[in-house]
């Protein structure tokens, strides 16, 4: 007994003293310091995969905090449910001496609810643990292990975790039970790290030491495009008790079809002939589908519930039916069981959601995407619906699921393909308008602004706001009008052709300055385009432009009597690789007006960093030219 | 003497609007409340509380005591899509350890008109939820089946509470109208509360005495089941706040937080008297709540321990000349030494001790430890209870009305105020989480005053430039900027940690995208000095160049070009945290064969009562302009009733910073065409 206790304590002391030396903070190395906020020392996951339902995680990730930015690190959680168990889990914290401060133990976590900010319910878990540092640099170790029975999510390996942070040591494992349960990687952006790979009978390794930390830049690519990391699948796995067997994206969408979306498209016969009465007479499958999308957009509303395989199975479309409410998964999954019901064919589709555009891999085929819509085939093309829009007109989807690869899942299969673009010219806004200027510099006038594609996005919600809410939009709109006062507005939405158009009355006092004989105001008043982007000493990463647009401008201004030009700004054009800007001023003595052109024609496009001076020059001088002045002086 | 218009006086006189009969009961909602498309008053409603009955009472339970029953009725009509959210309900339960609320009885239906049918639907399991929260908290959630744009909406559920002592506000505006509203609370005479009301809108209290009966234990047996009972008659005070047609709550900018202007009523309990037993009092006066902190083992007990840092004060002591530095050097100690865990509060969380020797703690751990060590030095320190801007203004005597401690020294005469909690603070310079109002200074023997925490010294920014303008617009030369107290307080937790080519990143942005080189600064880290920042700079197209001429505003990319201040009215104070100036001072040497044309006037705007002002100075020298820029604001919080003046000022200062300079070319003759400029 006695000698046990010794030795036990013998043990304890050596690795005390072990880590004492190990975690020192005192001398980094500048590489890996530079640009961080934190030095991971070691970031390690060893995963021990024994069945396609039980695997085993163990986790070390020791992170030497240099500054406050860094704090992030001294917040620690895990998540699990009923799947997913926390098997151990402690931290410890270290000075920059290397001498241990504080140990936290499983107990002293936090246990919350893993709320996730949109859902009314959710039954995910968190453990959370906040340290607070007292001083700079400080070292804290995060260690844990899980246990679970889902193997459908893989755990994934970045080599880094985010920017402004640097590691010293990355080390990611696999070890698994047979043949069988070899999982499949995909390495993403290796090349800028120097990895050593080991892929022998039973186990993968994957090591790398020494990876210099990044900086985000604006207009940059996606963390996840720049980042090295590799994409990790079982061909068998459990997804919350669900076994699956999947080589490609195709049996993914035949298991999908067979378990998530088996029996959820059922609805009762009075549905059923409810939705056959609303397209009685309608003989066209578009045209049915626009009747039902519409109906499902105005009967029903998005709430989000995830329990258990929730996050993946939607609600049942009877349910749905019943209660007028689901999650994206549960509300498409309706909408195909409606249209089903009226002899439309509809695709339940799998995507990724977001401002960001981000694919499905077509050549690895893992679980993934954070939302569901529709695709309806149509004459060779595929409509695409987001049912938990109750706005959206159909077929119109914005910048929420544009263009990217998506899973469809088809009767056959399941099937990568791409959601509808909108580019350049198809994101376009046209402002007319007619103003007239007073010699006490006010201006009185009107504008028209008509909209499509993203820009259509962008504005139709208006229509639904408040008067409040309509004039603190242009009172934001158009912050470079001091004093304005908007007047009589309307709004037209044409959901058909995706056009939205607004007329807006208005007036500002002092628009322009009066300077002894001369009243000096600027030409371009509705559509003054100010965005220089952020300037870099030293820019690292390229740049893309995810869209683009096409804005074009026709203003009409009445001049005050008595008033001459004395100075015009001549017609320009700025021809780029990035898009095209021209304006032009027209003079009509005969009126006493000015006719001013504008066009602004920005390039979707992905350009390498060597260009973004040259891109924001062009900017520069697309701002400047927007602030361009006219000079009249008294006859 | 500046006066302070006390925002929280009751100016709205309730509108009463023509409601024809509306029957209220349960499960009663009508064809017409279903048919109506907008609110009669408030077009822009996306939804409508069209009745609501919260009736708070007591009941007795043998053998247990009191509970607190509260029944809710709401009826809430949809307007819009943006309305669809008040159909999820969600109601916060309090627990601690064994005693808990719990909400039970809820029914709730949907009604929809079809087919010129009313057709309502019943909330079922599916669409109740509870969530833990925390330790202290659970929620119940409910949402509503079948919602359109039209829907009338209903439920009601009762809520039991062991609490007696801690009754919910009674909140009597939402943010969207109530149209109707039955608010009750039945108090049996055994209880004393005094109801505090605040917000914006006129409450008309009407009194009653109801009566009761309750059964008591006479007799017990020994295992303490109850033998015999006697019947006990006692009265009731009710009170009901019925009131019809209250605005919807809307939000303004510049505001510390919406919920110090909601209306509502807080019953605070005073004492308990139970037949034949002694009046047990529960807090009612502030003396009695500051008592009750100062007594508690987190507070008062906290300052009077002191050995745990004896020998690090007796080493400050030494080292000190006088109180003043006595005072400054026990400030930067525990300003060092400890970092805060960001969680508020009075109470200490490890307790001082504990604290210290960890560096670390919560609010009350370090200020109540920077207070005890004050005080044992021999300083006259008090701690001061204060309420963070996001928890409101305390306006009653409540103790959770607080959330926060400092310290504070008097010294010649003045309050000097304490917070060690910021690793950039002074003495008299809080976090400006702690600037709210007033707090309340507890001497030793538990006697208390009342503090002004709004700063009064004004911050300042100021800026030198030297600035050679050339003929084709561009810009070049050195900017010199200090930035005082709260500016530099700023500054400092900003830029803190910010490596120096970030932070010139940062900079060159702000500045129009200048290229800046020789930067350099002093005071960065010197807490209670001015910080100084110098650099050169050019950047390019900062005048237009328009037949022949050169037009530009003197501040150039400084210039303030939009006025902060949109709305045609306003009805809250506006708060800008804390009194600032910003002066500039630029020198601008004109290209060589320009002159002044035209330059802008003089002015000098003063708000009224000394609030604030602009002053605008252009002065031309041989080839050089001078000018000069002073914009004030003397008072941390300006009431609204100065809004239309304040939005007038600022109007004025955007229209005289964008004002430009004109240039003309000296013709060869040596004179220009225009005869204005010059001394």
């Amino acid at each position: 007994m006695r000698l046990l206790f010794l030795l036990i304590s013998l043990f304890l002391c050596f690795t005390g003293i072990a880590q004492e030396t190990e975690y020192q903070s005192l001398i980094l190395d500048k590489s890996l310091t530079d640009n961080a906020n934190a030095v991971v020392r070691l970031d390690e996951m060893k995963i021990n995969l024994l069945a396609t339902n039980k695997m085993l995680y163990e986790v070390r990730q020791v992170v030497t905090v240099l500054n406050k930015e860094g704090n992030s690190y001294a917040t620690n959680r895990v998540a699990y449910d009923n799947e997913r168990k926390i098997k151990s889990l402690d931290v410890f914290v270290y000075d920059k001496f290397g001498k241990e401060l504080d140990h936290i133990k499983k107990k002293d976590f936090k246990d919350v609810s893993a709320a996730d900010g949109f859902s009314l319910y959710t039954d995910d878990r968190l453990l959370v643990n906040r340290y607070t540092p007292t001083s700079y640099p400080y070292t804290i170790s995060f260690n844990y292990t899980v246990e679970t029975s889902d193997t459908g999510f893989f755990p994934p390996w970045y080599f880094l975790s985010n920017y402004k942070v640097s590691v010293e040591k990355s080390y990611y494992s696999i070890s698994y039970a047979n043949e069988q349960l070899k999982p499949e990687i995909k390495e993403l952006n290796l090349a800028s790290i120097e990895v050593s790979k080991k892929d022998e009978a039973g186990k993968i390794v994957y090591e790398a030491e020494n990876i210099q930390a990044i900086k985000s830049e604006s207009l940059g690519p996606a963390f996840r495009d720049v980042v090295p990391r590799l994409r990790v699948r079982l061909k068998k796995f459990n997804l919350k008790g669900e076994e699956a067997q999947v080589n490609d994206w195709k049996d993914m969408g035949v298991w999908m079809k067979n378990t998530l979306l088996k029996n959820r498209a059922i609805l009762d016969d009075a549905t059923i002939a409810k939705a056959k009465n609303l397209v009685a007479g309608v003989d066209d499958d578009l045209e049915k589908a626009k009747i039902i999308y519409k109906y499902v957009q105005d009967n029903t509303r998005y709430i989000s519930v995830q329990i258990g395989i929730g996050g993946w199975k939607p609600i049942s479309a009877i349910d749905v039916d019943r209660v007028k409410y689901g999650d994206c998964k549960g509300l498409s999954n309706y909408t195909y069981a409606l249209l089903k019901a009226v002899g439309v064919q509809s695709y339940y589709t799998v995507i990724h959601a977001g401002n960001r555009q981000v694919d499905f891999d077509p050549d690895f085929a893992a679980l993934q995407g954070n939302h569901a819509i529709l695709a309806i085939p149509y004459n060779d093309t595929y409509y695409w619906i987001d049912c938990t829009s109750q706005v959206n007109p159909f077929g119109f989807v914005g910048n929420f699921t544009d263009n990217r690869k998506a899973l469809v899942v088809k009767p056959e299969g399941g099937e990568i393909i791409k959601t509808v673009a909108y580019i350049n010219e198809d994101n376009y806004q046209f402002t007319k308008a007619l103003y007239s200027l007073n010699p006490s510099g006010s201006i009185t006038g009107n504008a028209n602004i008509t909209t499509k594609g993203i820009q259509y996005d962008n504005r139709f919600k208006l229509e639904r706001n408040t008067e409040d809410d309509v004039l603190k939009h242009y009172k934001s709109y158009w912050s470079n009008i001091n004093n304005l006062k908007v007047g009589n507005y309307s709004f037209e939405n044409d959901r058909d052709n995706v056009v939205f158009t607004e007329t807006v009355d208005l007036s500002a006092t002092n628009y322009a300055s009066i300077s002894g004989n001369r009243i000096l105001f600027t030409v371009n008043t509705f559509n003054n385009n100010g965005y220089v982007p952020h300037r870099y000493r030293n820019r690292k990463l390229p740049f893309e432009i995810q869209r683009g647009f096409l804005d074009e401008d026709e203003f009409t201004i009445q001049l005050p009597d008595g008033y001459e030009i004395e100075a015009m700004p001549t017609e320009k054009t700025i021809d780029t690789d990035f898009g095209t800007y021209k304006v032009s001023f027209e003079k009509n003595s005969q009126t006493n007006s000015v006719v001013y052109k504008r066009k602004l024609l920005i390039k979707k496009g992905v350009y390498p960093k060597e260009k973004y001076a040259a891109y924001r020059d062009f900017r520069k001088q697309t701002a400047r030219a927007d602030d361009a002045q006219v000079v009249l002086v008294k006859k | 003497m500046i006066k302070f218009q006390n925002p929280l006086l009751v100016i709205i006189i309730l509108i009463t609007s023509a409601v024809s009969a509306q029957d209220f009961k349960f499960g009663k909602v009508s064809k017409e409340e279903l048919q109506e498309e907008v609110h009669p008053i408030d077009s822009s409603a996306a939804a409508a509380v069209l009745y609501r009955k919260r009736s708070v009472h007591f009941k007795y339970v043998l053998n247990q005591g009191f509970n607190v029953h509260i029944n809710v009725h709401e009826r809430v009509k949809i307007y819009n899509q943006s309305g669809f959210k008040h159909a999820t309900v969600i109601e916060s339960l309090y627990k601690n350890g064994g005693d808990k609320e719990n909400l039970s009885e809820l029914k709730a239906f949907t009604y929809n008109l079809e087919g010129g049918a009313i057709k309502k639907q019943k909330l079922d399991k599916s669409g109740v939820f509870t969530t833990e929260a925390s330790k202290n908290r659970s929620e119940k959630k409910f949402t509503l089946p079948n919602i359109k744009v039209g829907s009338v909406i209903e439920y009601q559920y009762k809520i039991v509470s062991p609490f007696f002592y801690s009754i919910d506000e009674l909140v009597l505006q939402y943010d969207i109208p109530i149209n109707s509203q039955k608010i009750s609370i039945a108090v049996p005479e055994y209880f004393s509360f005094k109801p505090n009301v605040k917000g914006y809108l006129a409450v008309d209290p009407k009194y009653k005495t109801e009566f009761g009966t309750l059964k008591v234990a006479t007799g017990k047996s020994l295992s303490g089941g109850v033998t015999s009972t006697k019947e006990l008659r006692y009265s009731i005070n009710v009170t009901n706040y019925d009131s019809k047609s209250i605005p919807a709550l809307k939000e303004e900018s510049h505001v510390n937080t919406m919920e110090n202007y909601r209306s509502a009523v807080k019953y605070e309990l005073k004492y308990t008297q139970y037949p034949e037993s002694i009046r047990k009092d529960y807090t009612t006066t502030w003396e009695d709540v500051i008592k009750k902190i100062y007594d508690s083992k987190y507070f008062g007990d906290q300052l009077k321990i002191s050995k745990y840092y004896k020998d690090d004060l007796e080493a400050l002591v030494g080292a000190s000349n006088g109180n003043k530095e006595l005072m400054s050097a026990i400030f930067s100690f525990v300003q060092k030494r400890m970092t805060w865990n960001s969680i508020n509060g009075y109470s200490t969380d490890k307790g001082v001790k504990e604290a210290y020797k960890e560096k670390s703690g919560n609010i009350a751990d370090i200020n109540l430890m920077l207070t005890s060590m004050l005080q044992k030095a021999g300083l006259d320190a008090n701690p001061i209870l204060v309420s963070t801007r996001n928890n409101g203004v305390p306006l009653f005597p409540t103790r959770e009305g607080f959330n926060y401690v400092v310290a504070s020294v008097q010294m010649d005469g003045e309050t000097v105020l304490l917070d060690a909690s910021n690793k950039y603070t002074k003495p008299n310079l809080l976090p400006t989480r702690a600037l709210n109002w007033y707090g309340k200074l507890i001497k030793k023997d538990g006697a208390f005053s009342t503090v002004n925490l709004l700063p009064k010294k004004v911050s300042k920014e100021n800026y030198s430039m030297s600035i050679s303008l050339s003929e084709n617009g561009d810009i070049e030369g050195k900017c010199r900027t200090t930035y005082s107290d709260y500016d530099a307080y700023m500054f400092r937790n900003n830029n803190a940690s910010t490596e120096e080519e970030d932070y010139l990143e940062k900079l060159e942005n702000k500045n129009a995208g200048m290229e800046i080189s020789e930067y350099a600064v002093k005071n960065k880290m010197t807490i209670g000095k001015p910080i100084m920042e110098s650099f050169a700079f050019n950047l390019e197209s900062q005048a237009d160049v328009i037949g022949g001429k050169i037009y530009f505003s003197p501040l150039f990319h400084m210039a303030l070009t939009e006025n902060p201040f949109k709305l045609e009215e306003r009805q809250y104070p506006i708060d800008f945290t804390y009194p600032r100036q910003e002066r500039y001072v630029m020198n601008i040497v004109l290209p060589e064969g320009y002159e002044v044309a035209s330059k802008p006037e003089d002015v000098n705007m003063v708000l009224a009562d000394n609030l604030g002002g602009f002053k605008y100075k252009i002065v031309e020298n041989d080839k050089s302009l001078q000018v000069m820029v002073d914009f004030k604001i003397n008072q941390a919080v300006i009431s609204s009733l100065y809004y239309a003046d304040l939005k007038e000022l600022f109007k004025n200062a955007v229209e005289k910073q964008t004002e430009k300079v004109v240039l003309s070319k000296i013709t060869s003759d040596g004179t220009s065409e225009s005869s204005e400029g010059g001394r």
